[in-house]
């Protein structure tokens, strides 16, 4: 077992509220233009959403960068900005009023610049309870988290829960990660340059030949990817040997440039970091979240 | 001489003032994580112009000469939409009053180059006003092509040949791979620029990428910019660097989108003797390149 810090990290709640999909008003033209130009109406960002889990292909929806289960965001931009960094994937979130009160849920990933959403996985019938404005607390355990012994690993948004399940191996001074599959530096989209203690970054899938010809074709919410020569340390940008874990958190785009969002977990601009490709390597499976699994 | 509707567009007066630099904290990581003083954008900046180094300044994201907007947000964004590269602005409030520019960027702020005796003249807060010539400009015989952010006298300017088979080619000053593409993604094609990285010193000294300057035309592989910014292999799309270099990670010199084809349309070859930059073609900025 690699040994971390995590028994000096402090427990603390971090709340937001479901957050409704919106649109622009009048002059009622609220479509997004497609990578072919066309433009199309589809349900985005927000919302609780029914039927997209957890484990689910990234593609062939008719939405665009669907956060499955439930998205939830502070009124306060201080306190969603809390929210938004301290949460980590595979920290527990529970249901603190409405109908669904009581319910317990797990982080599955964050959204970027023009969301700032967290995403939560719930059960169904917890999802059949809940109203939007719902206050949702999570129990945010995990920044700061460090790597004994590894001073160039960056860990972000990554909970001890989740970090204790990704089977990571020390191997000659570095550590391997099982991935679904390795995303080259020319296919990261959105989100370059942007911070990376929180929001994501895209898989860009306007070129399906590229998706295939990296095995990026077959994408589930919650899969663990690599991102091969990108630095993720203080913002997300190309670097050589440089190499970060996340984890496919949203639906794919329709947009050029966009695509699967994905939640930065680790990076290593130095490259300590070696990810093995492996046939299945996804959250539900990590976390044990039942109602998530394929 | 490649055939546009030049004729038909719309010559129309936007304006905005010259805005101040602001700071929300002094601090902010760069790329090795040391905190970093940031300064470059906004104000006006006397010592860099089109034509100067994009690298090697003190500074972040430098936006050369006189950085403009509009307080309000319709009259911004029309001054963001229809100013186009190579408009001719005129000062009309102020010591330099009568003063004439010409717009070399888009950025955070509307960039405006002027000469060193007017830029010492100006004040925050002067007003600015921009014949804005070029929103619509198409190349009649290229409809795969698409036509960004020029006025008809840069896009006459870029030395553009027809080399038949629908197919153009033109020299440019350096050439960017798609992987170093990075800040502004999540932006339309039509908003300001997206950066090139630029925080691998070594893949970018390997590239011939380490001395560009304000102002230099580029392509990009690999990048279709006709709707928004993406990956898509054998497309190409050129640009502008319009701002100076930046420490944070995922950014670097601003790239402009001026023409973009999701084919092969676009042919192009880097002209190392004439360098294209703004500078020359505009006549204005740094003069060592005209």
């Amino acid at each position: 077992m690699v040994a971390t810090n995590s028994d000096r990290l402090i427990t603390m709640s971090v709340q937001g509220n479901i957050v409704s999909p919106g649109y622009p008003g009048i002059p009622a033209v609220p479509h997004q233009i497609d990578h072919e130009g066309r433009p199309r109406l589809l349900p985005s960002l927000g919302g609780i959403v029914y039927n997209v889990r957890l484990g689910d292909s990234v593609y062939g929806w008719a939405g665009d960068n669907i956060e499955p289960g439930i998205a939830i965001k502070a009124p306060d931009s201080a306190a969603n900005q809390a929210l938004n960094v301290f949460a980590c994937v595979g920290n527990e979130a529970v249901a603190m009023s409405g109908n669904a009160k009581g319910a317990r849920g797990v982080v599955t990933g964050k959204s970027g610049r023009f969301a700032e959403h967290v995403i939560i996985s719930f059960p169904a019938d917890a999802l059949e309870q809940m109203a939007i404005g719902d206050k949702i607390i999570v129990r945010a355990r995990g920044v700061s988290m460090t790597v004994d012994n590894y001073p160039g690993v960056h860990l972000k948004s990554l909970s001890p829960q989740l970090f204790e399940t990704m089977r990571i191996e020390e191997n000659d001074g570095k550590l391997t990660v099982p991935v679904r599959a390795i995303v080259p530096p020319e296919l990261m989209g959105a989100g370059a340059g942007l911070g990376s203690e929180s929001g994501a970054i895209c898989i860009q899938s306007m070129d399906r030949k590229a998706l295939e010809k990296h095995g990026l074709d077959t994408l589930r919410l919650g899969d663990i990817v690599a991102m091969s020569d990108y630095d993720s340390a203080w913002g997300h940008g190309y670097r050589k040997g440089g190499m970060g874990i996340g984890v496919v958190s949203s639906t794919d785009s329709i947009k050029a440039g966009y695509g699967p969002g994905v939640t930065l977990l680790m990076t290593a601009p130095g490259g300590e970091v070696d990810p093995m490709v492996v046939d299945r390597m996804n959250l539900a499976d990590l976390m044990g979240i039942e109602w998530g699994r394929a | 001489m490649v055939r546009t509707n030049k004729d038909k567009l719309i010559e129309m007066a936007v304006c905005g003032e010259v805005w101040p630099a602001a700071l929300r904290t002094p601090y902010r990581p760069n790329a090795q994580g040391e905190s970093v003083v940031f300064m470059g954008t906004a104000g006006v900046i006397l010592n860099a112009r089109v034509g100067d180094r994009a690298y090697g300044w003190a500074a972040d994201h430098v936006e050369p000469a006189v950085s403009m907007r509009n307080r309000e947000d319709g009259p911004e964004h029309a001054l963001h939409y229809l100013a186009c590269i190579g408009n001719p602005a005129v000062m009309v409030s102020g010591e330099a009053k009568g003063a004439r520019g010409v717009v070399t960027g888009e950025h955070a702020h509307i960039l405006v180059d002027f000469e060193p005796d007017d830029l010492e003249r100006i004040a925050i807060g002067d007003q600015v006003q921009i014949r804005a010539l070029g929103m619509g400009l198409e190349m009649l015989d290229y409809p795969d092509i698409s036509v960004r952010k020029m006025s008809p006298q840069l896009f006459e300017s870029l030395r553009i040949e027809e080399i038949g088979d629908g197919r153009i080619r033109l020299p440019v000053a350096a050439v960017l791979p798609a992987y170093m593409m990075g800040s502004g993604a999540e932006l339309g094609a039509d908003y300001v620029d997206q950066d090139m990285m630029s925080n691998d010193r070594e893949t970018l000294a390997q590239l011939g990428l380490d001395d560009l300057r304000i102002g230099d035309i580029l392509a990009i592989q690999d990048h279709d910019h006709t709707f928004n910014r993406g990956y898509r292999e054998g497309a190409v799309t050129i640009g502008l660097i319009n701002h100076g270099d930046s420490f944070m990670t995922g950014h670097g010199p601003g790239v402009m989108d001026l023409l973009s084809c999701a084919t092969d349309k676009i042919e192009f070859y880097v002209d190392t003797k004439n360098r294209p930059n703004l500078a020359a073609y505009l006549g204005i900025g740094n003069k060592s390149l005209a």
